[in-house]
């Protein structure tokens, strides 16, 4: 407990003590750290907390790789289980070739339980290089490191994506009694800057260094 | 506020907010637009806004404004029937009838995108419109017919 402490009061000093702060819209900034003012260590924490927000299923549900079916996952439901109603989302991953995502997900958010969720915004799946659902930390962290499959954005520009990106917002305020993906938003793109200064580092980083006997912080 | 149904613009006053299904129905009295779950999960209101299947269930009033909005009421007439409703007659598709408009609209929506589409790709296309009464077999006939119809080549 005491660690998870030093982490989150750690974390926080080191946002508040951002050396930059750019603004892109006028709820989130993109706050820049110092380079090399975050250890690699703190790089590891600020991504767990970034998996939690990948892994959760505000955000997994449509994360699903070259799968065209959303899932239907998390404590809404009693059981992990594919979109209801035959959905496929198709090739063009917002369901052009059979019914569109935008005839149920409108720009209204359904309040009502197991209600269509919508937003000001085209409702869709993620690209197919964003493949989160089911996969692990490492394997997360290794897309959104990797320009070939993360749209070929530096950390600052998939932090500032996720300020821009309205669909992506819902997850952090989903309405009615659905849970919201952890952290806040602002929260999250602090932590894939702390990550991204920290040289974007994975769990499986420390483990192919010792394992090569070399020492890692 | 002003929306455009079927062809003509209405006046209605109404809360922003009031779903667009309530706007058809109760205002306009265009009533074969039927009201199912009120959650998205049946299809049962399915209309079209600019053409594309949509659910006023989902919709509030206001963002009908400056839109195309087409109801069962305007797809066809009885003396000339849009290709899915002659398709519907021709297979007898309804059973009580009560999701059929729904079934109409959004099978119409879908052959604008799939021209001649597989039994898979119906299926998909329409499985979001639930039939109480099972007549999923003769929609997908009456979606094949009316693809042909559409095609010309019936």
């Amino acid at each position: 407990m005491k660690s998870v402490i030093k982490t989150c009061l750690l974390s926080l000093f080191i946002v508040n003590s951002m050396a930059a702060e750019n603004s892109i819209g006028d709820k989130t900034v993109l706050n820049e750290p110092e380079a090399g003012s975050v250890s690699t260590q703190q790089g590891l924490d600020s991504w767990s907390r970034v998996y939690e927000v990948a892994s959760h299923p505000r955000c997994a549900n449509c994360h699903v790789g070259n799968s065209p079916y959303p899932m239907w996952s998390g404590p809404s439901f009693t059981k992990t289980q594919r979109h209801g109603m035959n959905i496929n989302a198709g090739a063009s991953r917002m369901g052009v070739e059979y019914i569109m995502c935008s005839t149920c997900h409108t720009g209204s958010n359904s309040e009502a339980d197991h209600g269509a969720p919508g937003v000001k915004d085209a409702w869709r799946l993620a690209p197919v290089e964003a493949d989160w659902f089911g996969k692990s930390s490492v394997e997360i962290c290794q897309q959104l490191r990797d320009p070939k499959r993360n749209g070929n954005r530096t950390y600052q520009e998939i932090a500032s994506h996720l300020g821009h990106d309205v669909i992506l917002h819902w997850a952090w305020n989903p309405g009615g009694e659905r849970e919201p993906a952890p952290y806040s938003l602002q929260e999250h793109m602090d932590d894939i800057m702390l990550w991204g200064v920290a040289g974007m580092p994975c769990p499986d980083d420390i483990n192919s260094n010792l394992n090569d006997g070399v020492s890692y912080e | 506020m002003e929306i455009n149904v079927n062809g003509e613009a209405h006046e209605v006053d109404v809360e922003d907010d009031m779903p667009l299904l309530w706007v058809l129905r109760d205002e306009l009295n265009l009533t074969g637009t039927k009201y199912g779950c009120g959650i998205a999960q049946c299809g049962a209101c399915t209309i079209h806004m600019d053409g594309l299947a949509v659910r006023p269930c989902q919709l509030k009033a206001s963002e009908a404004k400056g839109r195309q909005i087409t109801t069962i009421e305007g797809l066809g007439t009885p003396d000339a029937l849009n290709a899915v409703q002659a398709a519907w007659i021709e297979h007898q598709v309804a059973q009580c009838g009560y999701c059929q408009s729904g079934q109409i609209m959004s099978a119409a929506s879908f052959l604008k995108f799939k021209p001649n589409p597989t039994d898979e790709e119906i299926d998909y296309a329409m499985s979001a419109n639930l039939c109480r009464c099972g007549t999923y077999p003769r929609i997908r006939e009456a979606v094949k017919t009316a693809a042909a119809k559409l095609r010309g080549e019936v």
